[in-house]
């Protein structure tokens, strides 16, 4: 019993990390149908910058701040410079633009920091033993902060003026011009959301499970498959897939074989899109007319 | 229909041009080494970017150190050495790729690398179907196994393995559990531990693996401790074998933990913290060369490396600097000595023995193209986050 | 005259290839050897992949994994089984079309970004069944893999391995480029200009998508069969993202408008690749390994934002200023429009209809709800052959969704409709196609990127025959071609287009396009042909040219449903009217019933204000809310 709490807290943990980066891609496509294939690399370069500030002498709490707002920036950046300028956006060259900012990014992070993992200094606190299994104080830093950030962002989509004229625009483009709800703004807020999002799970994953150049690959794809639990569409979708997602990872990881645990993520994609390509954790089945 | 026409022929013609100009540079470039003037050149392909980059980097670092030295004194036998350094990323097609190009267009006269086992497979079928020395810098036997061109100066498994059984023995264990790296650097640990372990009466009774770049164990962890064995140990290369150490540690388990010789670097140190603390594994004497006995053959050898290192970069070096260090030593010796032919470089070092190394002392023959036995390692432990010498094993 | 583009350009293009690739290894420095033979290797890939993003509209991120089953399947049996190289390469191809095959009928189901990241998914699925499994060689993957003999001669070194591949590639690419200018190859391009288009015309997507994803893959198995063998060593990374990557920007930067945009991006790409592995280290210190990778980025912003045709389209640009917009336009310009026939002999008259009058089709209870919206509510009706029926009603009264419904494009919620006596609600239009019915959209679904005739030639798609294999092997489809081109371009004639023949479809005024969509659901040849709205757009003897063509076509013996606002044409012409109004039928029956039918009147038809008496009987049967028209 004890090992499969321990599995599926472990779970528990990286999924939350995977449900920030869900709520990303959440956020960008709910406006404008681009799925953001640069997403984890938000996550990889806050994580890199916040520790270089720290190794600059910058206490850990500015070190974080810096990272979220540099990559913040960078994300408004991306969409200024390459969402933004393209009139007709397809599928394919969504897939390419986002790619290609992801490549890019990558190769300035190794450019710039190197090829090696690096780890961010730990949240203060102590590592604690419930029920006979051992909680590291990161991992509780980590669920907490996803928590917070979830509420934060839901209450934002449907109790503030802005986050409705985000879902307004998702659901009814040409309407919402109408009315005065300027979509380049939506954009732009959609993609700092993201942005956001994505820079805190890359500081709170850091110290346990490490950076480096090329790390953003593997917990965007995961990120995304998290999303597509909830349709792509749904905040709260995306975060208890992203949960489920973690858990169901370990578990198999612990009592099938290490080695599928990549596997996972993508076996319950192509599971999810060809039976219920709305999602798992939303609440009908929508045809898009 | 005539832009269809015109787009292929312009582009075509476009590329013949490309071509032509091309072959204008082509003419120049090319030398071949192997004659008997013009530089030597020494081909290192190395694992400086990807999962391998905290073999590959310090390896590459000691290489060209080393490689500005033998120049400054005057080179090879009077002949300029041209050292050429291609990174395979880590990867095995990376590795083919540079030891073909090293080979046929570089020319080279020997060739040392990869940094790692599964990137050094890769090559061994280049260097062998060229009849070119290889040296690898890697630890699995098989790199070296059957072969007639391929010398290795990393320790082999069996000989960690050898050390660890040889410890199990004196600490009385007797079930191991093993978690190992599943790339090619731990590929048939479990097999040559089981093989060591029957005549003691150790038995391994499991075992769980991790991806090179892996970052959460509490699977592997949870499994092992359930397990239960009397010690287990860990067979990996940094980031993954630190990552893994803080598993273990906070998982609690209280059985004894080793490591492999992979984690000879202060990367290892750094990343594992406190939990690295008590571990044990065997180690080339680098690590603990001050703690080394005056009498001890490589102490010399070592302390001069580690204090040119620490003057050229400004940091310690660590083992696998030291593997490169006797790949290369190796190869300018047999070069000084049996000059450039490729058949009498391979007999040469073949032969070679009682070279002192910062890896060991070497012993190669025929049957055994790696030369090291058991004692090319001592057994250390990690005392507040410090390598700390426990055996000398010269025994 | 001439309705087939020439082959003689291609032939051109294909001959001076095999020059230039032929005399490459000889006049290039041996490291441009090298660095091309990974191009062409990588190019045979990339031409699979084209064909699947270009042709068929599906972006593919997991390119590499069929690449890796073709790599290992050889690998595995020349190494280990001693199998001889041929006959492993064909059983290594067969694999990976065969796994395409299988995985396409799941994977294909999804659309744009599902599909783009399901297969990038399989990617990564396929490198960690390589990774685990003792029997692909875990992580170390399978080396010494002897390069080919043929003869007693060993291609080991570049420029031999390099002309090995040569007639591989060429062939490879005469293949793609004969499918894609085949009947196949032109369904696919008119899916991608509209698929709903495609369907009703009898085109199956779904079957048509996977056959391209199959062949697609088969290209990447013989990729990774030479690249097995050249790199002597395969292991995972042979199915990795980076490498699906790469392919991708090959076939974009090439341009995925030409398959030849496939070999022109992979040499591109390798050189590029090459030279910047050694550039940016110079300019950046330091800096090592894959920083390329910096490049491929910025690259791939830069060309879909500035260039998205890629190469090839900034060919056609560079092309266009100096050759000017020739052709179509001057030609239509100079030649009078002709006019139809202008006898009235019956048209389309074909042997196996059933008689005159006779009930083709049959709709009965025909609903459609939306969410809590009735659309379309229980509604019955009866197309006889030899028959016109004229559907009416204002404007959002759901006639064109009984028309999606019937033709298969919507399923409905409930109700039949029955075609020759066979259920056909619910299932796709393609098989409303196959029952011989077919028809035109309201909001215009024309084939943009083909001329008029190209559109009508989809049109004779399901009566004509030549699967992928014949088209890609030209020969044996050559007759049908000209025999689908001749037939088109009567049809095209027929209804007064033919002056337009060659222009773009999206060149002529909307009235004339949507003439060009009955001419293009003519070619099909049906027994019942559904028209929505096709006299929009046309002029007063325009509109009473095609009446004529309707009448010609009925009294052939051909059943249709007129949708049209033009009341006065559309009772003139019709044999029976049925009259739409918020979902619901509220009249039946012969244009003189209609006309004088007061729902109608109220709901529709409108009447005189002047007349009070009738004015007053509106009134009251619509409670004072007064009548539309």
């Amino acid at each position: 019993m004890t090992d499969f709490l321990q599995l599926a807290f472990a779970g528990l943990s990286v999924g939350a990390v995977y449900a920030l980066i869900g709520i990303g891609f959440v956020a960008i496509f709910t406006v404008s149908e681009v799925i953001n294939l640069a997403q984890g690399e938000f996550a990889a370069l806050s994580g890199l910058i916040a520790i270089s500030a720290v190794a600059s002498g910058l206490p850990l709490p500015v070190a974080v701040l810096v990272a979220v707002a540099s990559v913040a920036v960078v994300a408004l950046l991306m969409e200024r410079l390459t969402i933004a300028p393209v009139k007709r956006m397809t599928t394919l060259t969504s897939i390419i633009l986002t790619l290609g900012v992801s490549t890019a990014l990558k190769a300035v992070m190794l450019i710039v920091w190197g090829p090696n993992s690096q780890g961010l200094e730990a949240f203060p606190g102590e590592n604690v033993t419930v029920l006979g299994v051992s909680i590291r104080s990161q991992e509780l830093w980590i669920l907490g902060i996803t928590a917070v950030v979830a509420v934060a962002v839901i209450w934002f989509y449907e109790q503030t003026g802005w986050g409705k004229a985000l879902k307004a625009c998702a659901e009814q483009p040409t309407a919402a011009r109408l009315v005065g709800i300027s979509l380049a703004r939506a954009s732009m807020l959609s993609f700092l959301i993201a942005g956001v999002t994505g820079a805190i799970a890359g500081v709170a994953a850091s110290p346990v499970y490490f950076t480096s150049w090329d790390s953003g690959l593997a917990i965007g794809l995961k990120g995304f498959v998290a999303a597509t639990l909830g349709g792509l569409v749904s905040v709260r979708g995306a975060v208890l897939g992203g949960l489920a997602l973690g858990v169901l990872e370990s578990l198999v990881a612990g009592y099938v074989d290490t080695g599928l645990r990549d596997a996972v993520a993508f076996v319950v994609l192509v599971v999810v899109l060809v039976v219920r390509p709305s999602g798992v954790f939303t609440r009908q089945a929508v045809a898009r007319v | 229909m005539r832009r269809i026409i015109t787009f292929r022929l312009a582009a075509l013609v476009a590329a013949t041009a490309l071509t032509l100009t091309a072959c204008a540079e082509s003419e120049s470039g090319g030398e071949s080494g192997g004659d008997d003037s013009g530089p030597i050149k020494i081909g290192a392909v190395l694992d400086i970017t990807g999962a391998g980059a905290s073999l590959g980097v310090p390896e590459r670092q000691t290489l060209e150190m080393l490689a500005q030295q033998v120049n400054d004194d005057g080179g090879i036998g009077g002949r300029e050495l041209e050292l050429i350094i291609e990174d395979n990323q880590s990867t095995e097609d990376g590795a083919a790729k540079a030891a073909t190009k090293l080979i046929n267009e570089d020319q080279v006269d020997i060739l040392l690398g990869a940094s790692r086992s599964g990137p050094s497979f890769a090559m061994r079928p280049i260097a062998e179907d060229a009849e070119i020395p290889m040296i690898s810098l890697a630890a699995n036997v098989q790199i070296v196994d059957g072969s007639e061109w391929v010398f290795k100066t990393a320790q082999n498994d069996s000989v960690v393995l050898e050390n660890i059984i040889d410890l199990a023995v004196e600490e009385g264990w007797q079930t191991l559990s093993l978690i190992r790296d599943s790339s090619g650097y731990g590929e048939g640990v479990q097999e040559a531990l089981a093989e060591l372990g029957e005549p003691e009466g150790i038995e391994v009774v499991t075992t769980e693996k991790f991806a090179p770049d892996a970052s959460d164990f509490t699977a592997q962890m949870v499994n092992v401790r359930e397990a239960g064995a009397d010690a287990n140990i860990i067979w990996g290369i940094p980031p993954a074998a630190a990552l893994a150490q803080q598993a273990y540690r906070q998982l609690n388990i209280d059985a004894p933990v080793i490591q492999s010789h992979g984690i000879g670097n202060q990367v290892f140190l750094d990343t594992a913290g406190q939990s690295a603390d008590g571990l044990l594994a065997p180690l080339g004497r680098l690590l603990v060369a001050d703690q080394l006995p005056d009498d001890d053959p490589q102490k010399p050898v070592i302390e001069e490396f580690m204090a040119d290192f620490e003057e050229e970069y400004g940091e310690q070096p660590s083992t696998f600097a030291g593997h490169a260090w006797d790949g290369f030593t190796i190869a300018v010796q047999a070069l000084e000595e049996a000059g450039t032919d490729p058949q009498e470089l391979r007999d040469y070092i073949e032969n070679l023995e009682g070279f002192v190394g910062i890896s060991g002392v070497f012993n190669f023959s025929a049957e055994d193209h790696s030369g090291l036995d058991k004692t090319a390692l001592a057994i250390v432990t990690v005392e507040n986050g410090e390598w700390k010498l426990v055996d000398d094993n010269r025994d | 005259m001439r309705l087939l583009p020439s082959r003689r350009s291609d032939l051109i293009g294909f001959g001076v290839l095999i020059v230039v690739l032929a005399v490459f290894p000889l006049l290039a420095p041996p490291s441009w050897v090298n660095v091309g033979v990974y191009a062409l290797i990588y190019a045979i890939a990339a031409i699979g992949l084209t064909l699947l993003m270009g042709l068929a509209g599906q972006v593919s991120l997991g390119q590499a994994s069929f690449f890796a089953i073709g790599a290992y399947t050889q690998a595995i049996l020349v190494t280990r089984y001693d199998w001889s190289g041929i006959t492993a390469a064909v059983v290594a191809v067969v694999l990976a079309s065969l796994a395409a095959f299988v995985l396409g009928l799941a994977l294909l189901r999804l659309r744009g970004h599902y599909l783009a990241l399901g297969t990038l998914g399989l990617g990564i699925i396929i490198t960690v069944l390589a990774t685990e499994s003792e029997f692909t060689g875990g992580t170390s993957g399978i080396f010494g893999i002897p390069k080919p003999e043929f003869n007693n001669r060993t291609y080991n070194s570049p420029s031999e391995y390099f002309w090995l591949l040569v007639p591989v590639v060429v062939i490879g690419l005469l293949v793609a480029r004969n499918i894609v200018s085949s009947r196949i190859g032109r369904a696919l391009g008119a899916v991608n200009d509209s698929e709903v288009a495609a369907e009703t015309l009898g085109v199956d997507t779904f079957r048509l998508r996977l056959q391209v994803f199959t062949l697609s893959a088969a290209y990447a198995g013989v990729a990774g069969v030479f690249f097995a063998h050249w790199l002597a060593v395969v292991n995972p990374n042979a199915a990795n993202f980076p490498l699906s990557v790469k392919f991708l920007l090959i076939s974009v930067l090439g341009g995925l408008g030409t398959v030849w945009g496939a070999v022109i991006g992979a040499f591109l790409v390798e050189f590029l690749d090459e030279s910047m592995s050694t550039f940016i280290p110079q300019v950046i210190p330091g800096a090592t390994g894959e920083v390329e990778l910096l490049g491929f980025g910025v690259v791939l912003v830069l060309l879909v934002i500035l260039l998205p045709g890629g190469l090839h389209q900034a060919w056609q640009l560079a092309v266009g200023r100096i050759v000017g917009r020739g052709g179509g336009a001057d030609e239509a310009a100079a030649a009078p429009t002709a006019r139809p026939d202008p006898d009235d002999s019956p048209l389309f008259a074909r042997a196996g209809r059933s008689e005159p009058g006779s009930t083709l089709l049959e709709v009965r209870g025909l609903t459609k709800h939306f969410g809590g919206v009735v659309a379309v509510d229980d509604i019955d009706l009866e197309v006889r052959t030899g028959q016109i029926l004229a559907l009416i009603g204002p404007n959002g009264a759901g006639k064109t969704t009984c028309f999606n419904m019937v033709s298969g494009v919507l399923t409905p919620t409930s109700g039949t409709v029955r075609l020759a006596g066979k259920r056909i609600d619910g299932r796709k239009p393609h098989t409303f196609a196959r029952a011989r019915a077919t028809r035109t959209f309201q909001n215009l679904q024309v084939f943009g990127s083909m001329t008029v005739l190209g559109n009508v030639m989809v049109g004779r798609f399901l009566r004509s025959r030549a699967a992928m294999l014949r088209g890609a092997l030209y020969f044996p489809a050559r007759a049908e071609e000209a025999q689908i081109a001749r037939s088109a371009y009567d049809v095209v004639e027929m209804v007064g287009l033919g002056a337009e023949a060659r222009r773009q479809a999206t060149d002529l005024p909307f009235g004339r396009q949507r003439l060009m969509e009955v001419a293009r659901a003519l070619a099909t040849e049906p027994d019942l042909l559904l028209l929505d709205e096709p006299m929009a757009g046309l002029s007063r003897t325009e509109r009473r040219e095609l009446a004529l063509l309707l009448r010609r076509l009925r009294a052939g013996g051909m059943a249709i449903v007129l949708v049209e606002h033009d009341v006065e044409a559309v009772l003139a012409l019709a044999d029976q009217v049925a009259v739409l109004d918020d979902g619901r039928l509220i009249a039946l029956g012969t244009p003189d019933e209609i006309r004088n039918d007061p729902a109608v009147v109220a709901a529709y038809l409108g009447v005189d204000e002047d007349d009070s008496e009738a004015a007053e009987a509106v009134r009251e049967m619509t409670g004072g809310s007064g009548g539309q028209s």
